[in-house]
């Protein structure tokens, strides 16, 4: 556990690195080019976390959906699953929209996703990047802060896993209430996902919770006044700065090529439809390979990526990198397993030996420094 | 795979109570990886259904428990994953729905459920709902449920959750949801509400002269006829433990068993046990403890009074050892099943009560309408 991380800050020798993989649950295709049933692609969800798994990856996230686009709208299930079928790699949710849930029940099956894995939960708690759940399960878009706020507040009385009385305006108020099933340990580990609001990061430093930073576009190097925000407000709190995570899409297969023509097109389709409720103009294919070269998109041969990864973790001072890989959308199933299986056998060693070749080298300007 | 009412199922249910090893009370944690343990062996022993309940107290460690049923569902192949039961009253529909369309998907098929109101009262105040409205809770929600089951897209309107607007949930369900039955505890409104539904019927018998409930069992046949529809499964679900001799296993169980009833009646204000209730219960109760022969004889007894086609066992209590647990199983799915199923052949009296022609089912309840 990193609780004793806080005076590496300055002189981070990427030792305790620890790296992930992500996913909503994308619905890929078959063998034979047909998107694969909701059932379907959460089955191919767990056997990618199996593998994972078997090839050394440290954590697998899930995210929780309520779009079409994606299979899991429920992760703590999923994980229970994998769970089973796993020996050591870190289960959690990526992110668990708490907003809109109910913080005793994500207690209650993150604690059962802990005991069912010995103990290899984590939970990322964030506000979600998408809205569809504010209206689904009753909650009003305009309390968007009143409602992490209450809730982070209480899930955060409910980790020390004794009686909690509460009172609030978005839930039923406790009084003394204990909720079962404790963990072995004692606490969940619990981060907290960040999109960019520095409101969101101060929180997740006041509460003492782990920073995971969701960097979706653009160069890595402008999230680096987030990190330096979290050390800060812990330091000036009291709390423990934990090494920082970030999260980003990309995608690997043998070569750069290969991997860029598998992701493109079922990414096309995912940006733009999302896009479209966002009012972005549709993605054209010099911005994805602009994204590529210079963004949050980790695209390429295992040694691109890895390039890739080594200076977006130097120049963030990370300590925890989660690839999104199954952002490509509708891509072939067999290929994404692959990506899974490059990411832990090629890539994350690549990684770690880049970074032990050069520790103290500072370099900025991620993905500018390859090919 | 279809198959006729009157191939008796059997089930083993669970409310995720604490158990002891070597006289160690085991951890929430542990306890829950036992029964994802248990999940396995029951598939193993050739029991037909795994099912796990919904408590909110100390001892019991089933608060989440579709998030357990995935874990048994990667651990087994072939058996049956419900609950027993769902506390529909306090849950919210479309939570509900996802979460086991995630475990159906996981298990390939395998999952299904028991809604019912619930016979603890603590999930009501912990998630904010008030018992007085218990039964109007429950008429709204299980309406709401099983419209998300049936439709595709969904516009609804209600008094206990935020109105749904051209609603499509994910992941999907296979066409018409999954396989749901009815838990009721003795109410006769339950028992027609189960009919009016088409939902089969699981009754819990937990005390008294299991008998008593062939009353209910008929009047739900006459209102399944009455309501036009197709003749479905009626289950027991009661608790119990096997060991070898008769003598062993009401020595174990009543130790175990004592404790937990005594906190009860103190708790809801009923008669303390006493051993010779306690006895009088294993004799002509609800209690289904003993050799495999005393209670598979007393198994066929009730499949035939009260019309059965699947008989689940509650076989945990409050710090029974994991051994006895396992054992307990062991003899339920190896002995007792395929010794009901001997005693029915050779004598199956008046368990097939209507004369109509029984509805094919699919496994797990659901008719076919083929």
């Amino acid at each position: 556990m990193p609780e004793t991380n806080e005076k590496k800050e300055t002189m981070n020798d990427f030792t305790d690195l620890e790296f992930g993989i992500d996913t909503f649950g994308d619905l890929p295709r078959d063998d034979q080019g047909a998107v694969v049933s909701y059932a379907a692609a959460i089955r191919a969800t767990v056997a990618e976390a199996v593998l994972a798994d078997e090839v050394g990856i440290d954590a697998v996230a899930i995210g929780e959906h309520h779009r079409p686009e994606f299979a899991i709208s429920s992760p703590e299930t999923v994980l229970a699953g994998i769970a089973t079928s796993t020996e050591r790699i870190r289960l959690g949710s990526g992110v668990t929209v708490l907003s809109s849930d109910d913080p005793v029940r994500v207690f209650q099956r993150f604690a059962t996703v802990d005991a069912l894995s010995n103990g290899r939960a984590e939970i990322i708690l964030g506000r979600g990047s998408f809205t569809e759940s504010f209206p689904l399960f009753g909650y009003d878009l305009s309390d968007y802060e009143l409602l992490f706020d209450e809730k982070i507040d209480l899930f955060h009385a409910l980790l020390d896993e004794k009686p909690v009385t509460w009172e609030g305006t978005t839930r039923a108020a406790l009084h003394e209430a204990d909720v079962f099933p404790k963990t072995d340990s004692g606490r969940l580990r619990t981060w907290v996902g960040v999109g960019g609001s520095p409101q969101s990061v101060l929180r997740t430093a006041h509460y003492g919770f782990e920073l995971m930073l969701a960097i979706i576009g653009g160069a890595p190097a402008r999230f680096a006044p987030y990190v330096d925000l979290y050390r800060r407000a812990t330091e000036q709190l009291g709390t423990t700065a934990h090494p920082v995570g970030m999260h980003s899409p990309g995608f690997i297969a043998e070569t750069d090529e290969e991997a860029m023509e598998a992701f493109y097109p079922g990414y096309k389709v995912v940006r733009d439809t999302i896009g479209a409720l966002r009012g972005w103009p549709p993605l054209t294919r010099s911005d994805f390979e602009a994204d590529v070269e210079g963004g949050s998109l980790y695209i390429g041969s295992p040694e691109t990526v890895a390039r890739k990864m080594a200076a977006a973790i130097r120049t963030l001072d990370v300590g925890r990198f989660d690839l999104i890989y199954s952002a490509g959308g509708a891509m072939s199933a067999s290929a994404r397993l692959r990506a899974v299986e490059l990411y832990g056998t090629k890539v994350i060693p690549m990684v770690r030996e880049l970074l032990a070749e050069a520790p103290a080298q500072s370099m900025t300007g991620a993905g500018s420094s390859h090919e | 795979m279809a198959i006729r009412i009157g191939d008796i199922e059997f089930g083993l249910n669970s409310f995720g109570d604490i158990a002891t090893n070597d006289g160690r009370v085991m951890s929430d944690a542990e306890s829950l990886r036992l029964l994802v343990d248990e999940a396995q062996l029951a598939e193993s022993v050739g029991l037909d259904v795994f099912s796990i309940g919904e408590h909110y107290r100390e001892g019991m460690v089933d608060s989440a428990t579709p998030v357990i049923l995935a874990a048994a569902a990667q651990a087994t192949s072939t058996i049956r994953l419900g609950t027993s039961v769902t506390v529909l009253s306090t849950q919210d529909p479309v939570r509900l729905y996802q979460q086991f369309a995630t475990v159906d998907g996981l298990s390939g098929g395998r999952a299904h459920l028991v809604l019912g109101r619930a016979s603890a009262i603590e999930s009501f105040g912990l998630f904010g709902y008030d018992i007085a409205e218990y039964e109007q809770i429950f008429e709204e929600k299980l309406g709401l449920f099983l419209r998300l089951m049936n439709e595709d897209r969904v516009t609804w309107t209600g008094q206990y959750r935020a109105p749904l607007e051209n609603v499509r949930l994910h992941p999907r369900m296979p066409q018409g949801g999954i396989p749901t039955w009815i838990g009721i505890g003795g109410s006769p409104d339950s028992v027609v509400r189960a009919a009016r539904n088409g939902l089969p019927l699981m009754m819990a018998i937990i005390g008294g002269r299991p008998d008593r409930f062939a009353g209910h069992a008929e009047l739900y046949l006459r209102a399944l006829s009455r309501f036009g529809q197709p003749e479905l499964p009626i289950g027991q679900h009661s608790l119990g433990f096997i060991a070898d001799t008769d003598e062993e296993a009401k020595n174990i169980h009543w130790k175990h068993w004592q404790p937990v009833v005594t906190a009860m009646s103190e708790e809801r204000g009923f008669y303390a046990p006493t051993i010779d209730r306690y006895n009088t219960e294993v004799d002509t109760g609800a209690l289904y403890v003993g050799s495999p022969e005393t209670v598979s004889r007393k198994i066929a007894g009730i499949v035939r009074a009260n019309h059965l086609s699947r008989f689940d066992l509650k076989y945990d209590v409050l710090h029974l050892p994991r051994e006895a647990r396992e054992h307990s199983i062991r003899l339920f799915g190896e002995r007792v099943a395929p010794r009901v199923r001997e005693l029915l052949d050779e004598d199956p009296g008046e368990w097939h009560l209507t004369g109509r022609t029984p509805a094919e089912i699919v496994k797990g309840g659901k008719a076919a309408h083929a």
